[in-house]
């Protein structure tokens, strides 16, 4: 069968164009109507659209690596959530939207949950499908015709209104997709497909020990920059301190490698061996995927900012200049890239305490204004509905 | 492994159905669900970006949304309810003559199916004897 031979680009802009396209006509058989609508071949163009989204996805952000529970969770999360929303927005009686949409809170619940987020989880839940929906379904349910009426049975502009939000979707897809590239090498995601083997690498690209020292690295650091912070520094601190920079250092090097002692690093070292000896697939299949491309460029930088970091911080201990702001900043940089290196972060698993700290330290003018704006929502509220000659 | 990207794409696909939505149907109460799934599309986002940045910050923001989602169903309740007592309905087009000047109005042109028609079931009143035809056997007590 000869095969279409589109790039990689040209592949993933047709998935999100025909993805968007099959969801507005799916839409669009679905809106309620009053001469019938036609339910069977909505559903099943959905579910085409469905289909591309998912391939998509697996094509543009590349394949997950293994990790079934975390996947499988994931994959069930995000298919009800968007499932139970195409029922939402399609399904005639209000009353039984309602209850999709206490599903789709269920759904992005569950992707919090994934997230770190249980404060948000538990919160969500109770506020919007404890007390939203409720309020919703009541006011529903003291307000609803039997039998078919206007607000139900009758969409405004089906056609337009589906193909318009689709095709901003599609838009903003397609602009997720270009950021995503835009870390890619110049000139991989054109080349034609045929020079790319759909081979995965037989090494991981990055283990669970280094990933592991990572996150420790950026643990470490962030007490580093704390400390760093600190407005005088008593003079029996600094010890402690470059040496607690050196250790981090040294912790980063052994992962990343360091120009200054020529080490290569634990990354390079597994990854750039590969085809070196024979019987291994080639050098050109490490090139080839792209999430190990992406981690050596990566590996790169972060074993940049780990010695411009180290030598800010000498360069102010000795001549005391740069100022500890900027070398403070210097280790923040080091530590973002460090933790995008890694992969995901660590959350802390005191969430809640973690939380309101942030909340009550650095956000504390908006919590204010939230509350403000909760006192005006109840009395606007009241005074919305007040009957003028009503006592109550 | 779930990268960002993955995330933000589901976040992406809730939002768009949100807006179809919100753009279309007539029902007041479905519009502003459709409204809030926009709103959890967005929270997806937020806490997606907190986890794989490392820090707390977009999950603070998600708290922000969640107070000022409850305040606007309080106010928007209390609106659709005023609504309602005027309209006697809560569709949204009997308040067509609040839109921007210039815009046609929506007039609808399909008529609504007729409402299914229920059986009349007949019950005779209580304590009458029902007629009885002649040659029907009667038992006399």
């Amino acid at each position: 069968m000869p095969q279409l031979s589109l790039t990689p680009f040209e592949l993933s802009v047709g998935r999100i164009a025909l993805a968007a396209a099959l969801a507005a006509i799916g839409f669009y058989f679905l809106l309620p109507r009053p001469s019938g609508r036609r339910i069977g071949p909505g559903i099943a163009v959905l579910i085409a659209a469905a289909a591309v989204f998912a391939a998509w996805l697996v094509g543009a952000f590349g394949r997950p690596m293994p990790d079934l529970v975390g996947t499988t969770l994931f994959g069930l999360f995000a298919t009800a959530a968007v499932g139970f929303g195409a029922v939402l927005v399609t399904q005639r009686n209000p009353a039984r939207g309602a209850i999709a949409f206490a599903f789709v809170i269920l759904s992005t619940c569950g992707l919090f949950l994934l997230l770190a987020a249980t404060l948000l989880m538990a919160a969500t839940i109770i506020v919007y499908a404890g007390a939203i929906i409720v309020t919703f379904l009541f006011a529903l349910m003291l307000s609803q015709t039997a039998g078919p009426a206007d607000e139900n049975d009758r969409s405004r502009e089906p056609l337009l209104g589906s193909l318009a939000g689709f095709g901003f979707t599609g838009l903003v897809l397609l602009t997720l997709y270009l950021n995503h590239l835009a870390a890619m090498p110049v000139g991989e995601a054109t080349a034609p497909a045929e020079a790319r083997q759909p081979v995965r690498l037989p090494v991981a690209v990055l283990t669970s020990g280094e990933r592991q020292a990572l996150s420790e690295a950026v643990s470490r650091l962030d007490a580093l920059i704390g400390r760093l912070g600190v407005e005088s520094l008593p003079p029996d601190a600094i010890e402690p301190l470059v040496s607690d920079a050196e250790a981090v250092r040294d912790k980063i090097a052994v992962v990343v490698g360091s120009d200054e002692f020529s080490r290569p690093g634990s990354i390079r070292e597994r990854l750039e061996k590969l085809g070196t000896r024979p019987g291994e697939p080639s050098v050109t299949l490490v090139r080839s995927d792209e999430q190990a491309r992406r981690v050596l460029s990566r590996t790169e930088t972060v074993r940049r900012l780990n010695q411009q970091a180290q030598d800010a911080l000498q360069n102010h201990l000795l001549e005391g200049k740069p100022d500890r702001v900027s070398v403070a900043a210097r280790f923040r940089e080091l530590r973002d890239e460090t933790l995008l290196l890694a992969g995901m972060a660590d959350l802390p698993a005191r969430n809640v305490s973690n939380l309101g700290y942030l909340l009550y330290t650095q956000h504390l003018l908006a919590v204010e204004l939230a509350g403000i704006l909760l006192l005006i929502a109840t009395i606007g509220a009241i005074a919305i509905t007040h009957r003028k000659g009503v006592t109550s | 492994m779930i990268t960002l990207g993955h995330y933000l794409a589901v976040a992406a696909a809730l939002f768009g159905m949100g807006l179809v939505g919100f753009l279309t149907r007539r029902n007041l109460i479905t519009m502003f669900l459709c409204a809030e799934m926009m709103l959890q599309g967005v929270a997806i986002n937020l806490v997606a970006f907190a986890r794989f940045h490392g820090n707390l910050e977009g999950q603070a923001f998600v708290v922000f949304i969640l107070a000022v989602a409850a305040c606007e169903a309080a106010v928007a309740l209390a609106l659709f309810t005023m609504l309602y007592r005027r309209g006697k309905s809560l569709d949204v087009s009997v308040w067509q003559s609040l839109r921007e000047l210039g815009v046609p109005p929506t007039v609808d042109t399909e008529p609504l199916p007729p409402p299914p028609a229920e059986e009349r079931v007949v019950l005779p009143p209580a304590g009458v004897r029902p007629p009885r035809s002649g040659d029907e056997e009667v038992a006399r007590v």
